[in-house]
């Protein structure tokens, strides 16, 4: 079973956002230049309206996670959460 | 040192015997002043402004050093660096590195000036100027070497302090934007003495960090999977390096050499942003993108995402429209098709022969107009010519063209073999010339011509 670069955005919903982007704008893109058949573009719209979801869902997950990274005297490499809410 | 005293009268001894006391010579005492400052002292940074600057012709310069409470006496050897000489003025605050010593002849300490470097602003610019001409001749700001940052980075390295005004600004614009960032903070102080260091260090922490994930996956024991998940999370896309606005002292640690080499070396791209908009830093020509502010900064890195928010929420609209024009002109062409077909159907098929029958008609008339009237043309040509022509002379030949056709004629005729004696005999009743005297039968009625008349006979067997 092949894996995607960004496992963890397949994990979490199929395809990842910048996937999905990079798929819509050639779906608009394909659709707004002349002479798709018909049933073609019916299929594009059915597929862009799919990855404009996926898109907008990305979207709306988006939350700001903020780590700070510490390296211990013996050299070890730590991350502990960091709370800039009380500042 | 006193012994006790015998009365209120017993002064001592007053004078202590000759024997007992060390003269030393003014030459001694001075030698001795000398050894002791140069042991006790020696090598020492002094700052201070200058004053009473003088160049001898012997190439040495004098000056004093002062401030508010006291002054030094300065002595710049002729071999010195003509660098440091030109730093000198009256009035110039200087930091000064040299030896104290002793000028015997004189009898007075001074400061043999090794180095000397401007202090504050100045100084600042000048070792600002140094370093980067240095960096630069070394390819440090090489434009070709400068790498593009991520469309959409999900994981960058922040290099600042914990408490600055500028981790508040990078993550308002971030939150705003809702660009669901992950960010790892290196914290470090970004002013004073040691900062640089702790930037640098800061930097490097991240990229091993960033690093790690490499060597995680090489090693890790677990599923395929599972490694490549540990990847994608640590993975650092960029690291920004930032501070907020302050004064040229506060930014200098980002103007010193260790932070201008970490950025450098740095395997993930940098993006540098110091101070205001004004504020130019060593830092900003290493990095790969150098960014005004902290919040232009968080611009920058977020752009992506940003922008693709916008044309995610523009797409519905664009396709809808992308497929009713599709739709449109779908529908046009079929009306276009329907015309089409309607001129092919056979009744316009008949239509379309009739009218052709009609123009073929209509043709031939006008064909027939057109050579009835050059006919006439032609007729008339002949009358003309006709009308020209002699008619005295052209019936005179024909009168002459008959004669000779009568003669001929003639000679074809039969008269002349009925002439020589020949006859023609034919059938009475019909007319018809005999051939064959077999074709005859008995009571026949015969007539005969001869040159000169005509014999009624009948067949008698």
């Amino acid at each position: 079973m092949s894996k995607p670069a960004k496992a963890g955005d397949a994990a979490r919903g199929g395809l990842p956002f910048e996937e999905a982007l990079k798929k819509l704008e050639g779906v608009v893109e394909a659709m707004e230049a002349d002479d798709l058949p018909l049933e073609t573009l019916l299929a594009r719209y059915e597929e862009g309206a799919r990855l404009v979801k996926i898109c907008q869902e990305k979207l709306a997950e988006a939350e700001v996670k903020i780590q700070q990274l510490e390296k211990t005297a013996a050299g070890e490499l730590k991350l502990k959460p960091l709370d800039l809410a009380g500042e | 040192m006193s012994k006790p005293a015998k009365s209120q009268w017993d002064f001592g001894e007053l004078f202590p015997p000759a024997e007992t006391r060390r003269v030393l010579s003014v030459w001694e005492l001075t030698a001795d002043i000398k050894r002791l400052l140069e042991k006790q002292v020696g090598s020492v940074w002094v700052g201070g402004e200058i004053t009473n600057l003088r160049a001898q012709s012997s190439g040495h310069v004098y000056f004093t050093l002062k401030d508010a409470a006291a002054q030094l006496g300065c002595v710049l050897f002729r071999g010195t660096a003509a660098a440091q000489r030109s730093l000198l003025a009256d009035g110039q605050k200087v930091l000064l590195q040299g030896d104290v010593t002793v000028y015997e002849a004189r009898g007075q300490y001074q400061l043999i000036v090794r180095e000397v470097e401007l202090q504050g602003v100045g100084a600042l610019q000048i070792a600002f100027e140094k370093l980067k001409q240095k960096l630069a001749a070394e390819g440090l700001f090489a434009p070709e070497r400068k790498r593009p940052l991520p469309e959409f980075p999900q994981r960058i390295g922040l290099v600042t302090s914990p408490t600055g005004a500028a981790i508040r600004d990078v993550l308002h614009v971030v939150q705003r934007r809702n660009a669901g960032l992950e960010i790892i903070l290196a914290p470090c102080r970004v002013q004073g003495d040691g900062a640089a260091k702790e930037i640098a260090a800061a930097i490097r922490t991240l990229n091993e960090f960033s690093v790690a994930a490499v060597y995680d996956r090489r090693f890790s024991t677990e599923s395929d999977t599972r490694r490549s998940q540990t990847a994608a999370t640590n993975q650092l896309d960029l690291i920004l390096v930032t501070r907020g606005g302050g004064s040229l002292e506060d930014l200098w640690a980002f103007n010193e050499e260790p932070v201008a080499r970490a950025i450098f070396e740095s395997a993930v791209p940098v993006v540098s942003a110091v101070g205001h908009e004004i504020d130019f830093t060593i830092a900003d020509f290493v990095a790969d993108v150098r960014a005004a502010t902290p919040s232009a900064a968080a611009e920058i890195i977020t752009e992506g995402v940003f922008a693709s928010r916008e044309f995610v929420s523009e797409a519905p609209a664009l396709l809808h429209r992308a497929a009713r024009r599709g739709f449109d002109s779908a529908s046009e062409s079929f009306s276009q098709l329907g015309g089409r077909l309607a001129r092919l159907h056979p009744r316009r098929k008949l239509n379309d022969s009739l009218q052709r029958l009609d123009d073929l008609q209509s043709g031939l008339l006008r064909g027939l107009k057109t050579a009835a009237r050059s006919r006439n043309l032609v007729l008339e040509n002949l009358a003309g010519r006709f009308l020209r022509a002699k008619p005295t002379l052209s019936l005179k030949a024909r009168r002459e063209t008959l004669r000779q056709l009568e003669k001929r004629l003639n000679a074809l005729g039969p008269e002349q073999v009925l002439a020589r004696g020949y006859s023609i005999t034919t059938d009475t009743a019909s007319g018809k010339v005999l051939r064959d005297a077999a074709k005859v039968s008995a009571g026949q009625a015969l007539t005969t011509r001869l040159a000169k008349g005509e014999i009624f006979s009948r067949i008698d067997k």
